[in-house]
């Protein structure tokens, strides 16, 4: 019997998903939760999972809530600084459709146009069993080779870009020349 | 001394809680004078936008620990065309509200070097906090019009 | 005439301890998380977890460099620990030096440390520039003590080799048992606490203020790289205190028991290390971190002079 390369994919995904790192951007009031997840209340290390300090050791990254569209510079840019494979979680309403801000002229609402989500999850704000699910559901999806996010960022590239572009503008004809390194 | 006996023209709203209402080019001078005379904790400075007067109303908020007592300095100017001074000279961090109010409401404030921008990066229409601002119609037109990301 | 098959023999003896080093180092990795969750009352990540942990950053990709130093920083210092492995007495067996230069260790414990600052300092990220220089003065604080009482050791058994240390510790005479040295042994086992960067001397590290300092832009491969010198590091360092005060784990002696010697010392320096480890989880897990210049002031001033102590103590006995 030979390995090839389908194969070592599948081990390299069965030791992914047991070893997710994770970096929390805690801009929202979602990240309230965080601290029971990993405390020794629901202990999140028992799968393995283990908050890092840098955007380049982790390989998830948690969105806690609304993001302005100052933020959201810094969520790409943490985003972009991320080794592949990296996985995306959407934390609370307010990644998913705005939430409580969905008026709100600073606030985005719907991450996925702007980032690749692989899983979202509802709430305002989320349980800790909820993320506990979620992260269950995020390593199912890995192990079945479902979170795919990163690859979408490659292929549709442009298309977040140009997304991102548009709120960081703060009008829809796209703006070409927007200092994207403001975020620096 | 109290606010009460140094403006005797100041309403009291109910106990330990003080209006004055006056004009712009008072108000460094009425600052200064609860300064000296125990209101040293500069609260905030807010903006009210009175669309209908064409107004906007400027609130200067001081406390003392001294009485316990909170005043508010109100000053209205007009809308258009109009500006006031920069108080950052008598407390410090009246700069970061001033700062604030330009870019929510657009109010100029003379002398004031740092009205760049502050919270909203690049923003290019009229600032957002003033009532004719629609909001509702902004995010329509422009959030949930940003198209998803489509995948072949 | 070169003897081949005992040159390859010899070889193939250090590969599989080598390997044996860093399967330990990678069980350490979980075994220290596991500990460290039963104290905090937590389950923990299954013990297993180095294991997956390396395995995982392997199998990252690599999005950007930062140069070729930052490529080969890692490789240096895993090189450079290895290198110190070899010529550490392991059970009371040296593989490259049959006499285990004492001071020619110390010396090469530098270069990992030197490696891991050559990477760090390539990287660019000023957070990397303030972990290396804690990294330095943690080092120079704790080499102080650790000296004094490891010339203290050799001034005493009369040699500047380890194996010979060892040696002398045969047929238990652990160094530990003398009063002087169970003194010694704890100045060294908080010296050990800075070597492992444990807590409270984890200052070069430091996630919640530097984030993780030198190991800032390392991520994927290059982490995983990193990580193994880490886990390779504390069975070093451990081994370094189990030889000179624990007599290396050596109980039975290869003359008189043959290779049964061997799987015995073996298990016994296994046992010895995780306690010795273990130890320092245990500290670990209940202090806060100092800063720079109380680690400083307590290795200076406190250990130190213990160390200092112990050294008069046994010149006085020496001369007398
Ligand atoms: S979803 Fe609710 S809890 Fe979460 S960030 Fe939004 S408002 Fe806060």
């Amino acid at each position: 019997m030979t390995l090839n390369h389908d194969d070592w994919g599948k081990v390299a995904r069965m030791m992914s998903k047991r070893s997710l790192w994770m970096v929390h951007f805690c801009t929202g009031c979602g990240a309230m939760e965080m601290p029971p997840v990993m405390t020794s209340r629901y202990d999140m290390e028992r799968f393995g999972m283990h908050a890092m300090a840098t955007p380049r050791q982790a390989d998830v990254f948690l969105v806690t809530g609304y993001l302005a569209v100052k933020t959201l510079k810094r969520v790409v840019q943490v985003y972009e600084q991320m080794r592949d494979p990296k996985y995306v979680i959407g934390f609370g309403s307010c990644t998913i459709n705005g939430g409580m801000y969905w008026d709100s002229y600073n606030t985005i609402k719907d991450l996925s146009k702007y980032i690749p989500v692989d899983v979202y999850i509802a709430g305002c704000m989320p349980r800790p069993e909820a993320i506990i699910d979620s992260f269950l559901k995020l390593m199912d999806m890995i192990d079945k080779g479902e979170a795919i996010g990163w690859k979408k960022y490659h292929k549709y590239y442009d298309q977040y870009k140009k997304n991102q572009r548009m709120a960081y503008a703060y009008r829809l004809d796209e703006v070409e020349d927007i200092k994207e390194d403001d975020a620096k | 001394m109290m606010a009460k006996e140094l403006f005797p023209e100041a309403q009291e709203l109910r106990k330990g809680r003080i209006r004055i209402e006056t004009i712009k080019d008072k108000v460094t001078e009425i600052i200064k004078k609860l300064k000296e005379n125990g209101y040293g904790h500069f609260v905030m400075l807010s903006c009210v936008d009175w669309i209908k007067e064409g107004k906007f109303e400027l609130v200067y908020q001081m406390w003392s620990y001294e009485y316990r007592e909170h005043v508010m300095i109100s000053i209205k100017i007009a809308r258009e065309g109009d500006s006031m001074v920069t108080l950052r000279d008598l407390f410090p961090q009246i700069e970061t509200y001033e700062r604030e109010i330009h870019e929510m409401f657009g109010v100029n404030f003379v002398g004031n070097p740092r009205l760049g921008e502050f919270i909203l990066e690049g923003w290019p229409h009229m600032p957002p906090m003033r009532k004719d601002f629609d909001t509702e119609k902004f995010v329509k037109e422009l959030y949930y019009k940003i198209p998803e990301v489509k995948e072949e | 005439m070169v003897d081949f098959f005992a040159l390859g023999e010899q070889i193939l003896v250090m590969a599989f301890l080598v390997t044996l080093g860093y399967a330990i180092g990678m069980f350490f990795n979980g075994f220290a998380r596991k500990i460290t969750a039963r104290i905090h009352n937590r389950v923990g990540p299954p013990i297993y977890q180095g294991y997956i942990d390396v395995f995982k950053l392997f199998g990252k990709k690599t999005n950007i460099s930062h140069g070729w130093i930052f490529d080969l920083a890692a490789l240096f210092s895993i090189a450079g620990i290895t290198l110190v492995f070899l010529f550490l007495p392991v059970a009371g067996f040296s593989m490259l030096s049959t006499d285990g230069d004492l001071f020619l260790i110390l010396y090469l414990l530098a270069i990992p440390a030197l490696g891991f600052a050559l990477g760090a300092g390539a990287s660019g990220n000023p957070n990397a520039a303030v972990g290396i220089m804690r990294a330095l003065m943690t080092m120079l604080a704790y080499e102080l003590p650790l000296v004094m009482v490891i010339v203290a050791m050799m001034v005493h058994y009369n040699t500047t080799s380890l194996a010979g240390i060892v040696a002398a510790q045969s047929n238990m005479h652990w160094a530990i048992f003398l009063p002087v040295f169970l003194i010694g042994a704890i100045v060294a086992d908080m010296a050990l606490q800075g070597m492992l960067m444990e807590k409270p001397f984890d200052i070069p590290i430091a996630p919640h203020e530097i984030a993780t300092g030198p190991m800032v832009e390392f991520g994927g491969k290059h982490l995983g790289a990193l990580m193994l010198y880490k886990m390779m590091g504390i069975v070093v360092e451990t081994t370094l205190f189990v030889d000179l005060f624990l007599g290396g784990g050596v109980i039975l002696s290869v003359a008189q028991y043959g290779w049964l010697a061997y799987v015995v010392n073996f298990l016994v320096w296994f046992g010895l290390i995780t306690f010795v480890f273990f130890l320092a989880l245990l500290i670990n897990a209940v202090f806060p971190r100092f800063r720079i210049e109380q680690a400083l002031k307590f290795y200076w001033k406190y250990d130190a002079l213990v160390a200092l102590l112990i050294l008069i103590w046994i010149f006085v006995e020496v001369s007398t």
